[in-house]
């Protein structure tokens, strides 16, 4: 086991020797020099000049990635152009939102989808089974986007049972020690928040959830038709085990191992997702400042925005495929 | 007729059928995807015929029509009313039919050329070329497909040709790593050993013999790219990063940025484009999935 995991850690150096070569090329790709992009209508020769000798850019180019290496690995990705606030400290406040949203969007589509492809593969050919492969295939055919707008039309704007916008009441006034409101609200015991905070997150998870749910329902209705017809579930079921219990350790078991790694897929998705549910209900995290950084050409916020969730990501996948070898202990010796 | 013969015969019989042919049967036996062919067909027929099915101009304001508000629904004047600007929303589609496709086909195009080049080429040689270019795409992967397509915008500025490129490039890890590992698992089959014995080149080796083998997966791989493709624009348009002018190059993505604001008095305004990309994107994914079943009849109904 530990083998593996120091196998599978030194992958992931090249991979981040080149996400930071892809960076650092990509923020010189950018159009406009970093001096004009920060110095905005202020950008006199003088002033440009300056600041190239002062952040080394008339440097050659390998000791300017060793230096951006080394800021960037302190997480220094410098002040935002448009709040003049650094760039770390915002990503502090807006990854949690993120986080939550995240988070509740793939619990949303884990305990709906693995109950509803089970149920479909149960009932395999019958009306349960086509309603599901037809609601999954509009699933992933309906842009994050427009879902997102239709729950907003239908459930805030028309019947007005949820919040449309944010993430918190915008007069509430109270404090945030980890950012991440639900638990802020547990842990301060402030129940009237706690229920204002998921009133705020339930729209976007749906939203963003609605993928991650029709690819689970699906797989894991193709794993348990795979799984039901194995040698050990005839046997289980032949040596008089109550059904339920067969279903329970015999089938979903061994189905939802393939399901473990597709959740673990669904992180990118989900990231790409989150820029556009925050974007349409004004929710406060990664997604929709990065959204903003575009259009206000805040590079040093779209280079430290980008380069950490890229990150992210491919920690997430690490830690999966990790959890996948405990789980599946057939994996480790190929 | 000695019986070998008559296996012969047999065997000649049943051959030119093919695994096309049988698989074409299947598909068109396939009501899913027969549905997927109409809402493509209807997709890329207002597409190229735009400016005939067109009733207006789709980039022409008109002021006065929104002058009592915003906006006038579906009449007969305006199938599908007009938008805030007062242009004609049904022309906007049909026209922002050819945009989606032509992006569409283009990167898509782009992404498979190029993955199943690299892909080929690392499946074919190995080594350390193999590691090089999938250590590669590993890390093009690493970088979440919309991000990377809004740092790709960023970096080359928005337009037509940026956008196909931005698309297009996240499609490549995908192409790349299916190709090699369909190669990977022909490349020590029978029909390539002999073609090896008797001194066949490589690379026609590569490109006549274990390419059209490694297809079928490809193909039903760009099909359903083509629907992530259609949602990557209409996402970089809604975002508002994707095309140099929205309000010139009608885009469904991009007619659905400003209608926030309008959900109450004129939802049609948004229900109408989000239709639109949902029929277009569900043609492509029901093909898709119908091809798969067709090429590999082993997963029918999974």
């Amino acid at each position: 086991m530990l083998r593996f995991v120091v196998r599978r850690l030194l992958l992931l150096v090249p991979i981040l020797i080149g996400l930071s070569i892809l960076v650092f090329v990509w923020i010189r790709a950018l159009p406009g020099s970093p001096a004009d992009s920060l110095l905005g209508e202020r950008a006199t020769p003088e002033l440009v000049k300056e600041y190239n000798e002062r952040f080394g850019l008339d440097d050659p180019v390998y000791v300017q990635y060793w230096r951006y290496v080394k800021t960037t690995s302190h997480f220094d990705f410098g002040v935002s152009v448009a709040t003049h606030r650094n760039v770390s400290d915002e990503i502090k406040e807006r990854f949690p939102a993120t986080v939550e949203l995240a988070l509740a969007a793939m619990l949303f589509a884990t305990l709906l989808g693995i109950p509803l492809g089970f149920v479909a593969a149960k009932k395999y050919g019958g009306a349960i089974d086509h309603a599901s492969l037809f609601a999954s295939l509009i699933g992933v055919s309906i842009p994050v986007f427009f879902l997102a707008i239709l729950l907003k039309y239908v459930f805030a704007v028309r019947l007005g049972w949820l919040p449309s916008v944010g993430r918190i009441d915008v007069e509430s006034d109270v404090e945030h020690p980890t950012n991440f409101y639900v638990v802020d609200a547990i842990i301060t015991r402030d129940w009237a928040t706690l229920r204002d905070v998921l009133a705020h997150l339930v729209l976007p998870a749906i939203a963003l959830g609605s993928i991650p749910l029709a690819i689970i329902t699906r797989i894991t209705r193709a794993s348990v038709l795979d799984v039901q017809n194995e040698d050990y579930v005839r046997t289980a079921r032949a040596k008089g085990l109550a059904p339920r219990t067969v279903d329970r350790r015999h089938i979903l078991r061994n189905a939802l191992l393939p399901i473990s790694t597709i959740i673990g897929l669904q992180v990118g998705l989900l990231l790409s997702g989150a820029i556009l549910t925050e974007t349409v209900f004004a929710f406060p995290g990664m997604g929709s400042w990065l959204r903003e950084a575009i259009f206000n050409r805040d590079y040093p916020v779209l280079q430290g925005g980008i380069l950490f969730l890229a990150l992210v990501f491919v920690i997430v996948n690490l830690l999966v495929d990790i959890s996948y070898a405990i789980i599946n202990p057939r994996i480790r010796y190929s | 007729m000695s019986v070998v013969e008559a296996e012969a015969v047999e065997v000649q019989l049943e051959a030119p059928a093919g695994l096309w042919r049988d698989a074409f049967h299947r598909l068109i036996r396939n009501p899913g995807a027969i549905v997927g062919f109409v809402f493509v067909f209807v997709f890329v027929i207002a597409a190229v015929f735009a400016p005939l099915i067109a009733t207006h101009d789709p980039v022409e304001q008109n002021l006065l029509l929104i002058a009592n508000g915003c906006c006038p629904g579906p009449s007969a004047e305006h199938w599908f009313g007009v938008d805030l600007l007062g242009r004609d929303l049904f022309s906007r589609i049909v026209y922002g039919a050819r945009v989606s496709l032509l992006i569409g086909v283009v990167a898509v195009s782009f992404g498979l050329t190029i993955g199943l080049f690299f892909g080929a080429i690392a499946g074919y040689v190995g080594g350390v070329v193999d590691s090089t270019i999938m250590r590669f795409m590993d890390v093009m992967l690493a970088v979440p497909g919309l991000l990377l397509a809004i740092g790709i915008v960023a970096a080359l500025g928005p337009g037509l040709k940026e956008v196909m490129i931005a698309v297009g490039l996240a499609n490549v890890p995908i192409f790349a790593r299916l190709v090699r590992s369909s190669i990977l698992a022909q490349r020590d089959a029978d029909f390539v050993v002999a073609a090896k014995a008797v001194g066949v080149k490589q690379h026609s080796i590569l490109f006549s013999h274990i390419l059209p083998n490694a297809i079928s997966p490809v193909i039903v791989t760009a099909t359903l790219a083509m629907a992530t493709a259609i949602i990557d624009v209409a996402g970089l348009g809604f975002l508002g990063i994707g095309l140099q002018d929205p309000d010139e190059t009608p885009e469904w993505g991009s007619m659905l940025t400003e209608v926030n604001e309008y959900l109450q008095t004129a939802p049609f305004l948004a229900l109408i484009p989000g239709t639109a990309i949902v029929i277009s994107v569900l043609g492509f994914n029901l093909i898709g999935d119908g091809l798969r079943e067709a090429l590999d009849p082993k997963l029918r109904g999974r």
